[in-house]
């Protein structure tokens, strides 16, 4: 395996393009519009959401300064959208600070100059979870009930029979609970221990 | 003397200073021996002194009688010993929702020993007022530098200043309508209704004709809009209309944000000297939540607020050269300061509006090679500069149009509590970064620098002043960089103690910047106030261009490094549809060099 | 759009922060030198073909703005918004101060404000502020030197195990590691005290190489120590160094602490207890 340079050798290592290349015909002016140039690798560009990582659980939206990341429930559709407007972003790149999935990704990208507004937004669509027994839609994703399942040992999920109590909503949890209670007269201990479970997001 | 008989007679309250929350007398008097002078004025005033106590560190509250509160401002003011003593502002609150009254708190800044670390502290001057009649008797009346301070609660929070001299609007637009107060807890912070404008212009003096100058200008400055009263060429009175750039940040950041947000709409009060808000920012919430931040967190803001400064200077001094017609002076400033765009791009992630602060310490660390870069571009900039001063200070065009032109006296810059540079150029010896050094959230107190001041007053002094500076600047960044520790660089803050008051600030390039934090409850602010140095500097303005040139007017009003958009946190007057000839900035500037850039 | 050849700029601050001007002035200093694209800056808006707008669009600037904007030749008055305020109101959405046409905003009209209420906005540049590089870019685009890049995206995340049908579906996938999610999630977080947000993915990332490494052998602890001290020395730079024997320590804390849990979890409920 081919030894990568160690991170800081490699930050380092960047430079801006006139030094040399440009050192004579220009020694101070950029020849930038004309030939491509990259940013240095320190630079906070836009973020990005990467779709394949994000599981919609809305803790960008929520540290978020001016709401360029909004989180929208669809319930009806049984869908959720975060939708990110780099129109409205200021960049302080709090939300890659947050992310529990590490799904916001930092970009160097600077060229977003553009005509039209619709291109800076960026939409990702979550499906809902759904609860069968009270025909509903719950208020997080699939995703986020997977995402869950991995932090969560698995001995623990098959201790307490996670699995089947993931998809309900609260008052269909409450009611088990009640339940649950009245058959074990006060032996609560195993249904109160769902309620340590963490969900997704860390803020 | 005080005996403790004394204190039980006048001292019926719970005060918070203590440790167990209820106060014995004793406390109270060992509070009162803590700095020196706070005994006198509780002597002098104890009739009407209803509370004391310590906020924090270095900063004492006195709830006193609405009646004697120009009194005790101006004890405080003109204090024979402390002579740079000075109201720094003063912050309206509507605390109707939690005791049914108004609340006005004056801010003093207590030179006991000017740069002395740990003699100077703060004192808040509450004074409640019943809802149905929140009037108080003027401090401008006696004191000039009350003028906007007071102006400004009354646009927007409605309290009365009795007798107040020039009772104008100064902040909201001009088609805002009467009666409606933004910052009052019952209006939302979305709600902006709108009437016909109504301008309240000063009428122009008998034999003088009107200059107006603004609000447009081209290139550089913001929106603000000056009008020179003259006689011939000189300039007779001045009326200053600005306020263009009020976009409500307080209600903004009270009404939407949480406290680790408002950091970063703090930021963006000034995109010149946004970290310097946000560091005092951070420091009002880290003192109220009582959390000391690791030092490897304060030396890297105090790094950053110096490096701040240096390209500000920089800036500074280019746009000055600019504007006396010595355009070759501001490219080459500006050639020099892009180094340190560059730096700080490569060390925060961005050219400004760094956020790199977090309530509790910083977002970034510092690794080596960046220690290096910082090093490479400070050495640099020091031998630029050296060259650049060496050629404008010996260019005719710069000097002559710089000394002796818009002489500050002391006394007047003490009367209207100017800051930062200006005020160190007309032999004011203050400087934030050393009141009260330890325990703040920078690390001032580690460093060795000196704080350069001239007597002269005028611009080129100005010009001095923040050279010296900024080869300060240099000095401290290379010590911080040698001393630099290691350890965490944020320690995380969890809920905020509700309805805590604390006072942070900075000395920015310009000045001493002052955040106000009242929280609230579920870690939302219930105040915040912010009082940029511009907002102390621009009322002075007019008594530097009483007696000179128009053509000296541009530079004059630059030479105190203006910034609208941190003053004004809130406001324009359209001109053009009065019909008065309106020049702008550039037009301006060239009939100024046209007159004066001949020699 | 029109291509122009060179563009006459009048730049008007509708309430912004400073840092948009300082930006659009630091394009005509000498590292960024516009002039050399043709871009000049007039002081009138009457010689002008291009409106610079910077800022919120605040009530009191409003007036101004319009007037000038009336005030540019009818063609080809091309508006350009430099800065996240001005593309759309920014961090000062809904404000009071902000001009809207609706005085009771926020209920009719969501997370407004901005110049494009009162003007046409042919070109938006966001940042805040946007580099010098980014303005240049925006007016090369309006010069024809370059192309536009940017292009809204609309993403389908799929949930777990549902098959790829249409261009915009993405799978969802969990980056694989080999250390469990709980110990990856409470590193990066305390990580983050000690290198800060933007370097710890990549000390992560490195220290959970060596930990995989580490693994391999008979004794991982010993041998994760000795990879670590190795990586210190190559990197050079001290606080690298310091975070990744922070984390060493650390994953070493939450490896025990998880593991009695584990057990004393068993131990004390050891029947199945589901519902």
């Amino acid at each position: 395996m081919a030894e990568a340079p160690p991170y800081s050798e490699k930050l380092k290592s960047w430079d801006r393009f006139e030094a040399e290349r440009f050192s004579r015909k220009a020694p101070i002016t950029t020849p930038y519009p004309f030939i491509d140039i990259e940013k240095p690798p320190e630079y906070r560009g836009i973020p990005h959401i990467n779709p394949e990582k994000c599981i919609g659980c809305g803790a960008c939206a929520n540290v978020c300064p001016p709401d360029a990341l909004i989180m929208e429930w669809d319930k009806e559709h049984g869908v959720k959208r975060l939708t990110y407007n780099a129109a409205r972003c200021i960049r302080c790149a709090r939300c890659i600070e947050v992310c529990p999935t590490g799904a916001m990704e930092p970009t160097t990208r600077f060229e977003i100059a553009t005509n039209n507004k619709e291109d800076l937004v960026e939409v990702v669509e979550h499906k809902l979870a759904y609860c069968e027994d009270c025909d509903e839609y719950l208020d997080f994703t699939e995703r986020q009930i997977e995402y869950v399942r991995n932090i969560l040992p698995r001995e623990i999920f098959h201790l307490y029979a996670l699995e089947d109590r993931i998809k309900l909503t609260q008052e269909e949890k409450m009611r088990r609970t009640v339940v649950k209670l009245r058959e074990t007269e006060g032996n609560i201990y195993s249904t109160f221990i769902l309620l340590n479970t963490r969900e997704g997001g860390e803020e | 003397m005080v005996t403790t008989r004394d204190l039980e007679a006048h001292f019926e309250f719970e005060c918070k200073a203590c440790e167990n929350g209820h106060c014995s007398k004793a406390d109270v008097e060992k509070i009162l021996a803590e700095r020196k002078g706070l005994k006198d004025f509780y002597e002098t005033f104890k009739e009407h002194i209803r509370e004391c106590k310590r906020m924090t560190y270095g900063q004492y509250m006195f709830v006193i009688d609405r009646e004697i509160l120009p009194e005790a401002v101006l004890w405080w003011h003109n204090h024979p010993e402390f002579k740079e003593t000075h109201l720094s502002t003063a912050v309206g609150t509507d605390e109707r929702p939690l005791n049914g009254k108004f609340a006005f708190i004056p801010f003093l800044n207590v030179q006991v020993e000017p740069l002395n670390m740990d003699g100077n502290y703060w004192v808040f001057l509450k004074t409640y007022m019943p809802a149905d009649d929140p009037s108080f008797p003027s401090v401008a009346a006696k004191l000039p530098a009350a003028l906007w301070i007071e102006r400004e609660v009354k646009d927007l929070l409605g309290f009365n200043p009795i007798n107040h001299p020039d009772p104008r609007r100064l902040i909201l637009p001009e088609d805002w309508p009467e009666g409606v107060y933004p910052l009052r807890k019952d209006m939302d912070y979305k709600h902006s209704p709108i009437t016909e404008p109504k301008t309240e212009y000063r009428p122009t003096p008998k034999d003088t004709s009107l200059v107006p100058m603004g609000p447009v200008h081209a290139g550089v400055e913001e929106p603000a809009h000056f009008r020179l009263f003259v006689k011939g060429e000189e300039i007779v009175d001045v009326d200053y209309r600005g306020f263009y750039s009020h976009r409500g940040i307080e209600k903004t950041g009270e009404g939407r944000l949480t406290y680790n947000q408002i950091l970063f709409l703090a930021e963006r009060i000034c995109g010149i000297c946004g970290y310097q808000h946000s560091v005092s920012y951070a420091m009002a919430v880290e003192r109220l939540a009582d959390v000391e931040i690791p030092d490897r967190a304060r030396y890297i803001r105090t790094l950053l607020l110096e490096l701040e400064r240096i390209h500000n200077h920089l800036l500074w001094v280019g746009i000055a050269a600019h504007l006396v017609g010595y355009d070759t002076g501001f490219m080459h400033a500006w050639r020099i300061r892009e180094p340190v765009m560059w730096l700080v791009e490569r060390l925060t992630g961005n050219r400004k509006q760094y956020g790199m602060n977090i309530v509790g310490g910083v977002r970034r660390d510092l690794l080596d090679y960046r220690k290096e870069e910082v090093l490479k571009v400070v050495r640099q900039i020091r031998e630029d500069t050296k060259k650049f001063l060496d050629i404008a200070l010996n260019t005719n065009t710069f000097i002559k149009r710089a000394e002796g032109v818009g002489i500050l006296p002391y006394k007047v810059a003490k009367a209207y509590s100017v800051l930062g540079p200006t005020a160190r150029a007309s032999g004011r010896k203050i400087d934030a970064r050393l009141d009260q050094a330890t325990k703040t959230a920078m690390a001032y107190n580690e460093v060795d620098f000196k704080v350069p001041v001239y007597k002269e007053g005028d611009v080129l002094a100005r010009v001095l002043v923040r050279m010296d500076e900024l080869f300060e600047s240099i000095w401290i960044v290379e010590q911080l960089i040698d001393q630099m520790p290691g350890g965490n660089i944020m320690v995380p803050i969890g809920d905020l103690p509700e309805y805590e008051e604390a006072l942070g600030f900075t000395e920015a390039h310009r000045g001493e910047v002052v955040h106000y934090v009242m929280t609230g409850e579920k870690n939302k602010v219930y105040r915040w106030k912010v009082r940029a140095p511009t907002y102390n500097n621009l009322p002075a303005i007019p008594e530097m261009l009483k007696g000179y040139h128009v053509a000296d007017a541009p530079i004059i009003i630059a030479s105190i490094d203006p910034c609208y958009s941190c003053t004004e946190r809130v406001q324009f007057v359209d001109i053009k549809t009065r019909k008065v000839k309106v020049l702008t900035e550039a037009e301006f500037n060239e009939l100024s060099i046209k007159h004066k850039g001949v020699f | 759009m029109t291509r122009m050849k060179s563009i006459w700029v009048y730049h008007v601050d509708a309430g912004s922060c400073n840092g948009c001007d300082i930006e659009v002035l630091d394009v005509l200093s000498p590292y960024y030198d516009a002039e050399r694209l043709g871009v000049k800056v007039v002081p009138n808006p009457r010689h002008a073909d291009v409106l610079f707008i910077t800022g919120p669009l605040t009530r009191q600037t409003r007036i101004a703005l319009k007037k000038s904007y009336e005030a540019m030749p009818p063609k080809p008055r091309i508006v350009v918004a430099i800065g996240t305020c001005a593309c759309s109101g920014g961090i000062w959405y809904n404000s009071y101060a902000l001009y809207n046409t609706s005085p009771q905003r926020g209920r009719d009209r969501l997370r407004s404000g901005g110049p494009e209420m009162i003007v046409p906005i042919d070109m938006y540049i966001p940042g805040c502020p946007p580099s010098p590089e980014e303005i240049l870019y925006g007016i090369a685009q309006l010069l024809g030197i370059k192309e536009k890049k940017m292009k809204g995206e609309y993403w389908i995340a799929l949930p777990p195990g549902e098959e790829k049908k249409a261009e915009n579906e993405v799978m969802f996938k969990i980056p694989e590691r080999p250390v469990p999610l709980r110990y990856w999630l409470s590193l990066r977080e305390e990580l983050r005290r000690v290198i800060g947000y933007y370097d710890r993915d990549a000390v992560l990332n490195d220290f959970i190489g060596l930990v995989e490494k580490a693994f391999e052998s008979d004794n991982p602890r010993e041998r994760l120590h000795d990879l670590v001290t190795g990586y210190s020395l190559k990197e050079k730079d001290s606080r690298i160094g310091i975070a990744m024997r922070f984390i060493e320590n650390e994953f070493w804390r939450l490896y025990e602490e998880y593991h009695e849990w584990e057990e004393a979890l068993r131990k004390k409920y050891p029947i199945t207890a589901g519902v």
